[in-house]
């Protein structure tokens, strides 16, 4: 067995220790925070199935906005109820394990039979490969979720938006102070901020430029974007607002909009719809497309309709 | 070899998914074990998708990284959902009519 | 294996060992200051030195600059956080 395989059997095992722990640990932090170190080690296993883009969304996304929403929901219902106990009793059901063990046979049935599959030759992927080298993209995941099949990319961004919109819905605004885990007071705070929020931006434009030739692209960016945004809220540098202004709309919508407006405007000069003219639609789309992830993550974890400034 | 290994892996977090789900009274860990669920069935498309010298399946690839972020949205609405379950009935979980007295 | 290779290997062993160490420090010590004491000191230096070994192996002046990047936003990153533990825990805050 060569050190490649070592590293294989390794994040396989991690992945299974460390996904039974999350589910069988009793204390629900403890059990969120193994959650974003199996995210991370998930990272580790897309890396290795070379992946990057996978590994950069994992990272940022599966492991870092999910994780903080998590124990940003786990602290409300401690601020509702503070006497809640930390530890969740198990319920007890007698066909957990042998549907678990059903479901897991089933799932390795259709994966060992389908990796014995032969690659088709006008597989999707394939010619997508082709395409590419008819485009400026050199990253193909880019030029698969922007030009080939760039429907999905543009639902998806509506399922966003109307995830937002549900979870305004039906949660009451949040009181300003709610968000603020760190004492603002408390030095070196302003002075990680002042690194980190300009850091991330910067970030977040290197992850959305380099994205057409490297990995990277707008969710990675925008889930950059976010985690300023999120640092800024747990400092109270940003408190939930009550009623988004015009920015924060624009901002949240902004994404489908170029979308929609470049993709059906195309259709005046005869063209199909969703067909982009260039290059330069791909930067445009993409630059909205992480403005609003990067928005719409963070008033998720503020669980607000808006941001505003701290008040003087 | 890595193949086989990693779809195998990922079989198991599944079914530990399940499991996870199963046995879970709170809507949080229920969520948890959703999570852990999806990201096992997003290592197996890409490992089955196959792909060539310059890496996976793009299709696959971006398909997966739409599921990612989808699962961020839904997970995101559905925390939102217990927060207010909470507000509302000072519990975090769903239990049947009748089932309260366990 | 060259001169290059066994300073990278050398430096990876010492790096895995303050990591080692640090694991340790974080199960073993008793009390919240002890646990950051051991991870911030041991592990902000085991990160260097493979970091070090990484630039070593890479033997490229730009890959060398971006992994001492990413020691220092680690050390800003770790500073920042045991900083805040410390006092959220002298605090006796939950």
């Amino acid at each position: 067995m060569d050190t490649a395989h070592l590293v294989d059997l390794l994040l396989a095992v991690g992945m299974v220790v460390l996904a039974l722990q999350v589910v069988s640990e009793r204390a629900v932090l403890r059990s969120i925070i193994l959650f974003v170190v199996f995210g991370l080690v998930m990272a580790l296993a897309w890396t290795r199935l070379q992946a990057p883009d996978l590994a950069l969304a994992e990272a940022a996304i599966g492991a870092g906005v999910t994780g903080a929403l998590m124990m940003m929901a786990w602290r409300r219902l401690l601020i509702i109820n503070p006497d809640q106990p930390a530890d969740t009793p198990r319920g007890r059901s007698r066909v957990a394990v042998p549907v678990a063990l059903l479901a897991a046979a089933l799932v390795a049935t259709i994966g060992l039979s389908a990796l014995n599959i032969d690659p088709h030759a006008n597989g999707a992927g394939l010619i997508a490969l082709d395409e590419l080298t008819d485009t400026s993209l050199g990253n193909p995941v880019t030029g698969v979720l922007l030009l080939f099949r760039n429907l999905d990319t543009l639902l998806e961004m509506a399922v966003l938006l109307i995830a937002l919109l549900g979870a305004r819905a039906v949660s009451t605004p949040a009181h300003p102070n709610e968000a603020a885990v760190v004492e603002t007071s408390a030095p070196l705070v302003g002075a990680l901020l002042a690194i980190l929020v300009p850091l991330s931006i910067l970030i977040a434009t290197h992850l959305l430029l380099a994205g057409t030739n490297e990995p990277g692209g707008a969710f990675q960016a925008g889930a950059v974007l976010a985690a300023g945004g999120v640092a800024l809220v747990l400092t109270a540098r940003l408190q939930p607002g009550e009623r988004p202004g015009v920015v924060t709309q624009l901002a949240v919508t902004a994404g489908l909009l170029a979308f929609v407006g470049i993709g059906v405007g195309i259709m005046a000069f005869g063209e199909k719809l969703l067909v982009l003219p260039g290059t330069w639609a791909i930067y445009v789309i993409e630059t909205a497309m992480m403005v609003s992830i990067g928005l719409t993550l963070a008033l998720l974890f503020a669980g607000a309709p808006a941001l505003v400034g701290r008040p003087k | 070899m890595t193949e086989i290994l990693f779809v195998l892996a990922a079989s198991v977090v599944f079914g530990i998914g399940v499991w996870g789900l199963l046995i879970a009274e709170h809507l949080l860990r229920k969520l948890l074990a959703l999570n852990v669920m999806s990201s096992s069935v997003f290592i197996i498309m890409l490992v089955v998708a196959g792909g060539g010298p310059d890496g996976p399946d793009p299709v696959a690839q971006a398909l997966i990284l739409t599921g990612i972020v989808i699962a961020v949205a839904a997970t995101a609405f559905a925390l939102a959902l217990m927060v207010s379950i909470y507000r509302k009935t000072g519990r975090a979980s769903i239990t049947e009519k009748g089932d309260d007295d366990r | 294996m060259n001169f290059q290779d066994g300073i990278a290997v050398v430096l990876l062993i010492a790096g895995c060992f303050f990591y080692l160490a640090g694991t340790v420090g974080l199960l073993r010590f008793g009390d919240v200051h002890s646990r950051l004491h051991a991870l911030t000191k041991a592990d902000n230096l085991g990160l260097m030195l493979v970091c070090a070994a990484l630039a070593v192996l890479a033997a490229d002046w730009r890959i060398s600059a971006l992994l001492a990047l990413i020691w220092l936003l680690g050390l800003l990153a770790a500073t920042v956080s045991a900083h805040l533990i410390a006092r959220h825990a002298r605090r006796g805050w939950e």
